[in-house]
């Protein structure tokens, strides 16, 4: 056998079995909504920390984070921060989050806003901003499974069909085996994302410069300004990292797919405990910065989105085809690990808030699971179909993704600490905050240096707090 | 319920979760520096390393401090 197919062949082996996995561990589940798309609120733990590190960790951690490191260096250690930041963050608001989910029987994000500020239409509007994110963020999961596979196979097929085909085949397992699916995944994944993670962030800088120490040695003599940030406002400089890190912890857990882990939750110190256990999870895969410097120096000279693949190149050219594959396989699990959230968080809002709260339809148990798993695999084809012919495009939405998620949070935070906030005002804040972040962040304009997306935010604490201020006090809950 | 957390204890929570946050984004611009170099890497990384490792630590008081464990 060949490099290549022995490289492929490990990557198809270890995807197909994670599903295999994963659907024997939920084969004696009986499906409701609560237990298909918030698994029960029944998850311990040990179970939650591997869901969230399963679903929070996607292929922007594995090569993303490397791409950054070996483009610029110091700024993509702002990864390390922000998830610790989020996690201090989600200590105090995702018990409260968790508790009117179990007191109100909610099932999705957009639920959360439409029982709180007890109003269908915040709910509704919530939900399609909601929907319009998660499609490129989904089709973003497909370009990065393409890069893997592209590798994988020594760059002799551009991988196309093959991400199809295994997309496909995720729908199809997030159809039968609802979110307690996505967490037995997520075991296979955390294990081998960690594996490929400590062997490129340990192995490979040990093996061409001596040791970490030893690549560091190496940076201080030839690229010394990598190391360090640019001062100020300058671009990537301080400013950014601090606005950057606020803004990325303040949204971590408002995206559609965290409301289901945080319901997915047995208890509120369940949540408590994930938030003290996480940045141990952060440490780990932060260790794919030394992956990235240690690809500045070995083959430098990479520009643009394929400063993406650095490291994954090196492992093609100096390591054996077996580690190509193992590492490959734990990129495509952390494409569709996330992917499979996701889609189930995508197919679940449009079916609670959208075709039950506003038009009526499917609104007993049993034809809710039907609808929801109907439009998982309609979600994927959708987002499959955006994916094929808009890719340019997709990038471009994806500014409104992390900047736009960001801005649920205000709402989320005003109902627990100012009881006046209102419906209107909340809604009014995050119009603002995006009409703000996104335009800016299209334009590519950071005022003062610092993130879009944080401007936005700003805007949208400054609009809620105005409208509120200026209605009479709400009424009703 | 719980037994509310004796008072003054929201000040002291309040603290601990607010030194980890800070120490990861706004003082950022005060250690964005390379020397002194610890186990051979440069300050800012050894900073944010440490600050990540000592994080769980203070949501760990907090939580000591609610009763929660």
């Amino acid at each position: 056998m060949n490099d290549i197919a022995i490289s492929l062949a490990i990557v198809a082996f270890v995807v197909f079995g994670t599903i295999i996995f994963a659907l024997v561990g939920v084969h004696r589940i009986k499906m409701d909504p609560a237990q298909y798309i918030v698994g029960g609120r029944s998850f311990g733990t040990i179970f939650l920390w591997v869901l969230l590190a399963g679903e929070i960790y996607t292929t922007f951690t594995f090569l993303g984070i490397a791409g950054l490191s070996y483009s610029q260096g110091a700024p993509a250690f702002y990864v390390m921060a922000y998830g610790t930041c989020a996690y201090v963050m989600a200590y105090f608001i995702t018990p409260r989050i968790w508790r009117v989910g179990r007191d109100c029987n909610l099932l999705t994000g957009p639920d959360f806003f439409e029982t709180r500020y007890n109003s269908r239409l915040l709910g509704i509007f919530v939900a399609v901003i909601m929907f319009v994110m998660i499609v490129p963020y989904v089709a973003i999961q497909l370009s990065g499974l393409q890069i893997l596979l592209r590798i994988a196979g020594y760059g002799t097929y551009n991988a196309t069909a093959s991400v199809c085909i295994a997309f496909l085949v995720l729908a199809l397992f997030v159809f039968s085996a609802g979110l307690r699916g996505t967490a037995w995944a997520s075991i296979v994944k955390d294990v081998l994302v960690l594996a490929a993670v400590a062997f490129a962030g340990l192995a490979i800088p040990t093996r061409f410069f001596g040791s970490p120490s030893g690549l560091m040695q190496k940076l201080f003599e030839t690229h010394p300004q990598m190391l360090m940030l640019p001062a100020g406002g300058a671009f990537h400089g301080t400013v950014w990292f601090a606005s950057t890190v606020l803004l990325s912890a303040v949204g971590f857990f408002m995206g559609p797919h965290s409301f289901n882990a945080v319901y997915s939750a047995r208890s509120g110190d369940t949540l408590r405990r994930n938030a003290m256990l996480l940045p141990f999870y952060q440490c780990l895969v932060s260790l794919m910065i030394f992956a990235g410097l240690s690809a500045t120096l070995i083959s430098p000279g990479l520009k643009g989105p394929d400063v993406d693949q650095s490291f994954l190149l090196i492992v093609q050219r100096y390591y054996p085809s077996w580690i190509l594959g193992l590492v490959a396989s734990a990129g495509a699990l952390a494409a569709l690990v996330p992917a499979s959230a996701l889609l189930l968080a995508g197919a679940s809002v449009i079916t609670k808030n959208v075709c039950n709260d506003a038009f009526g339809i499917a609104t007993s148990p049993k034809s809710q699971t039907m609808l929801t798993r109907s439009l998982v695999l309609a979600v994927a084809l959708l987002a499959l179909g955006v994916w094929l012919v808009a890719q340019k495009t997709v990038v471009e939405l994806l500014l409104l993704y992390y900047n736009g998620v960001s801005q649920f949070a205000p709402g989320v935070v005003a109902t627990f600490v100012w009881r006046r906030a209102s419906a209107w005002s909340v809604g009014a804040g995050i119009v603002a905050g995006l009409a703000v972040a996104v335009p800016l962040a299209a334009l590519n304009i950071t005022p003062w240096g610092a993130n879009a997306g944080f401007v936005g935010l700003v805007a949208n604490v400054a609009v809620l707090i105005a409208v509120t201020l200026a209605t009479r006090t709400r009424g009703g809950a | 319920m719980r037994p509310a957390p004796p008072s003054g204890a929201v000040a002291i929570r309040l603290f601990l979760a607010a030194v980890p946050v800070a120490a990861l984004s706004v003082a950022v611009p005060l250690v964005n520096r390379v020397e002194p170099r610890i186990f051979g890497l440069p300050f800012l990384l050894c900073w944010l390393v440490a600050w990540v490792l000592l994080t769980p630590a203070f949501i760990w008081a907090i939580g000591r401090i609610e009763r929660h464990w």
